[in-house]
């Protein structure tokens, strides 16, 4: 941590037109316990992970499948049918999510904010509830929905849409900070319910971002949907699996190489989509 | 309500009135008339969009048979999860989570500590354009792949530990980190730089003075925000044998050991949250600034992603 | 009829904005209320729809609901359904507009009737005819009709305050309050928008409640004026018997070049806010008082 605390080093003959010196103020007591705390904290991790540099460079020294393969990268995987109809469910899984979960978010959000909750109990129960569904990993949704309807794509779609409903209200609750609240103050005054002053009043001044937030949900959608394969959740992760469980890393890496691809195409389209919204 | 006729006349007297020719009232109606209303077309084209596609998400090959039963089912596990759970494996759950939180923390000082080197390979005003691009292109490609496929990856290399995870998450958060750096360096303000050359300042004390207190509440405070990421990353590593209380996640929902599963999607909720609320306050505290004594261009992480998620490209950010 | 008894307001913090308040308003008076900042205008204004509760004494407010004749409201202690379908029936105007900018003029001021449109139409945006019938002549009223599917944020702030009184209109209300309506709009659009809130009183019978700082603005539109002094009444009488000496009691102080509008020419005429927001140069010919429509 930088200590930004410099003085007292200015000239004796400047400081005595200014009458009594300051005394130094002590250095930054958070800065310097944030910076012992820093470095306590990673010996203590190393220590807890048994991680060593030396076992690092001594790894990656030794031949392996897995580098191995990423050499003999098997491009075929780009164009081959099984993985590209595997890709189309990963899409096809993140599209439901993001639709499902996103539209789902949009009352969160608005019944977990001040201005958008009719009463304290609605607010206080809608940010539990978000508290909660943010604190757990795509993954593990994944997990816990194959444990209740088996594997397949549909463990995957339930997972995506609450991970959708986690990254849409999180950012959708941060713009209502914002908003202007002449039209909701109008509203109250002509009367209207409160449902319909959020329709009418908040609504549309959030609208561009929400749609700007959906977008982004889709793109990590897409990535979380390739990763959810990996504990039978469908798509191109099970693939992945496939192909490890088999040891054909040249495959392995051919699939990866094609969902960046993927991902990167996808990226630059919703950018461009992303921009002309806000 | 019981009030005098509001059709609209072509005159309007108003207060002290008098009427004008009958060429300036037919003009006046007809200045007046309503408009027609718009098509709404892009309202319509959107909706039919946005259904279609669900639509087509929809016909995926899904077991819908499943799905009648989940809510019973969901129910069923959330009962068995919680009514009599297993203290019992407590202890080894809080190790587990404890290996990872370590594995996300070390992870992301790893990172930092390598992304700041790699970041000046990447900042446009500090070398060639070539070298630049290549550099964020490799920032991209790294962010772009998924911690969890990273451990699959790694496995092989660095065997079924702790180990992995870290490299794993380390790997992973190089991209982001990466690109915050040389967001940060292209927008230095150059004032406190020249401000210590012209005292005659050595390079390292340029970088001390000139750059550091520019830069280090940002980095740090992002940092910690990735930390914050990471530990949701870091707790499903597990699932592919990279460290961590996923391997015990895994194992208790696929065994359906509900009397400990439960009580270990607690400890990871509760951590999480916790993790989330120290680092949080931290990061408010670096960027306040004891007393608000530090100057700078202050960047909220999370405002970075909301950022990111608007006008991206833009502003230095990263996927949650 | 509006009748303060006893009523006042007392801030969590104490401040005291309304002190034993006794005012009678009777149906269809134009009434201004004059003051300086943080004498209690607004809190008066906002205490008439319950958007600032009483914490004392009793107001009662008079409405004619459409269907059931008149009915008084105790506003003390209303809540739920029944202070909401009292707001209907009192339309309110604001001093920054309050319009939804990215939305339409015509969504604007459909939001006057969103008391007796249903929820589930509202949601869709599916207003029926007759409310949509009664917004477009609100909008002809003020003469902005044309701009019915303009994008709010694209009209002039005179404009934008038309919408407003449109809004208000639409709500079909016994009531109409104005709380600073023209303090950010230029001298002849200011003029413009007091001649429409006249008009609408006197033609449509609505009582109409205005706050304004600006004394030649309360000396030439209102019928009767109210001044208030750190939360109490101070002068209650006709416009005409208010002068520079009760103003200066009023406020307490002398007068200042602030407190007056100023002239919006010779000719008072035209908004003229149709090629220029600031009305320059596109003055047209016309009667004293008679508000022109820009094309």
């Amino acid at each position: 941590m930088s200590d930004v605390t410099t003085s007292g080093s200015s000239s004796p003959d400047t400081s005595r037109r200014s009458g009594e010196r300051p005394d130094k103020p002590a250095p930054s007591v958070f800065a310097l316990s944030m910076a012992v705390g820093v470095v306590v904290f990673t010996v203590v991790t190393v220590v807890a992970t048994d991680f060593s540099l030396a076992g690092i460079i001594e790894d990656l020294s030794r031949p392996n499948s897995s580098f191995q393969g990423l050499l003999n990268l098997d491009w075929s995987q780009v164009t081959n049918p099984r993985a590209l109809a595997a890709f189309v469910e990963t899409v096809q899984m993140a599209v439901v999510g993001t639709i499902i979960g996103g539209f789902a978010a949009l009352p969160l959000a608005l019944w977990a904010s001040r201005v958008g909750a009719p009463n304290a109990a609605v607010m206080w129960t809608a940010k539990t509830f978000n508290n909660i569904v943010r604190a757990i990993p795509d993954v593990l949704w994944a997990l816990l929905f194959v444990a209740m309807v088996g594997i397949g794509v549909l463990p995957g779609i339930l997972a995506l849409i609450f991970f959708s409903i986690a990254v849409t209200s999180k950012l959708t609750s941060d713009v209502l900070d914002g908003i202007d609240m002449g039209p909701v103050e109008a509203a109250r005054a002509a009367g209207s319910s409160h449902t319909q002053m959020l329709r009418t009043s908040i609504v549309p001044q959030i609208l561009p971002s929400y749609v700007s937030f959906l977008l982004y949900n889709f793109e990590l959608n897409l990535r979380a949907s390739a990763v959810l394969g990996l504990v039978g959740a469908g798509g191109i992760g099970q693939l992945i699996d496939f192909y490890r469980g088999a040891r054909a890393w040249p495959q392995v890496w051919g699939i990866i190489v094609l969902f960046l691809i993927v991902t990167i195409v996808v990226e630059q389209i919703s950018v461009m989509l992303r921009r002309r919204l806000v | 309500m019981s009030a005098p006729d509001r059709r609209p006349t072509g005159q309007d007297p108003g207060r002290s009135g008098s009427p004008r020719r009958p060429d300036d009232v037919a003009q006046h109606v007809d200045d007046m008339l309503r408009p027609e209303r718009p098509m709404e077309v892009f309202r319509w084209v959107v909706t039919a969009v946005v259904l279609g596609l669900l639509a087509w998400g929809l016909s995926a090959d899904i077991r819908w048979n499943r799905l009648v039963g989940a809510i019973p089912e969901f129910l069923n596990i959330m009962w068995l999860m919680f009514k009599d759970p297993d203290w019992s494996a407590l202890p080894g759950l809080l190790d587990a989570m404890w290996e990872s939180i370590a594995i996300a923390w070390l992870g992301t000082v790893l990172a930092t500590i390598v992304a700041i080197p790699l970041s000046f390979l990447a900042a446009e005003n500090l070398v060639p354009k070539p070298v630049s691009v290549l550099t964020r292109q490799v920032f991209n490609v790294l962010r772009a792949i998924p911690e969890l496929i990273l451990a699959v990856a790694f496995i092989p290399v660095f065997g079924l530990n702790a180990r992995t995870g870290v490299m794993a998450i380390a790997v992973g958060s190089v991209g982001t980190l990466g690109k915050l750096c040389y967001e940060i360096i292209e927008g230095l303000d150059t004032g406190p730089i020249e401000a210590s050359d012209a005292v005659g300042a050595s390079g390292i004390q340029r970088l001390r003075w000139g750059v550091l207190p520019q830069v280090m509440p940002e980095l740090a405070s992002f940092a910690m925000y990735r930390f914050e990421v990471n530990i949701r990353a870091s707790a499903v590593l597990g699932v592919v044998g990279a460290g961590g209380i996923g391997t015990l996640l895994s194992q208790y929902i696929s065994f359906k050991v509900w009397d400990r599963a439960g009580l270990a999607l607690v400890v990871v909720i509760l951590a999480t949250i916790v993790v989330d609320a120290i680092s949080g306050r931290i990061r408010r505290r670096i960027v306040a600034g004891p007393g608000g004594t530090l100057h700078m261009t202050t960047i909220d992480p999370e405002a970075l992603d909301a950022a990111q998620a608007l006008a991206p490209e833009e502003q230095p950010g990263a996927p949650a | 009829m509006i009748r303060f008894s006893n009523a006042s307001v007392t801030y969590p913090g104490g401040v005291s904005a309304m002190k034993d308040l006794d005012l009678t308003i009777g149906q269809g008076e134009f009434v201004v209320i004059v003051g300086l900042s943080g004498a209690g205008k607004s809190t008066l204004i906002r205490a008439v729809n319950g958007l600032v509760p009483l914490t004392g004494g009793s107001l009662e407010v008079e409405t004619a609901d459409g269907r059931e004749g008149r009915r008084t409201h105790e506003v003390v202690g209303l809540s739920g359904r029944a202070l909401r379908d009292l707001r209907a029936e009192i339309g309110m105007i604001f001093q920054g507009f309050n319009l939804v900018k990215r939305t339409s003029v015509l969504n604007n001021v459909l939001m006057g009737r969103l008391n007796l449109v249903a929820t589930w139409r509202t949601l869709l945006g599916m207003y029926p005819k007759a409310d949509v019938e009664i917004a477009m002549r609100a909008l002809e009223r003020v003469e902005i009709v044309d701009k019915a599917y303009v994008r709010a944020a694209n009209l002039s702030g005179g404009q934008q305050q038309r919408v407003g009184i449109a809004r208000a209109l639409a709500q079909e209300p016994s009531i109409i309050l104005a709380d600073e309506p023209v303090a950010s709009l230029d001298p002849p659009t200011s003029h413009a928008v007091m001649r429409y809130l006249q008009q609408i009183n006197q033609e449509l019978g609505i009582t109409t409640i205005v706050n304004l700082h600006f004394l030649d603005l309360a000396t030439a539109y209102a019928d009767r004026i109210i001044g208030l002094r750190d939360g109490e009444l101070v002068f209650d009488g006709p416009g005409t018997d208010a002068d520079d000496d009760v103003f200066r009691d009023i406020y307490g102080r002398s007068l200042t070049a602030d407190d007056v509008l100023g002239d919006d020419d010779e000719t008072p005429a035209a908004p003229a806010d149709a090629a220029s927001p600031h009305g320059a140069g596109t003055w047209q010919a016309g009667e004293a008082g008679s508000p022109q429509a820009p094309a």
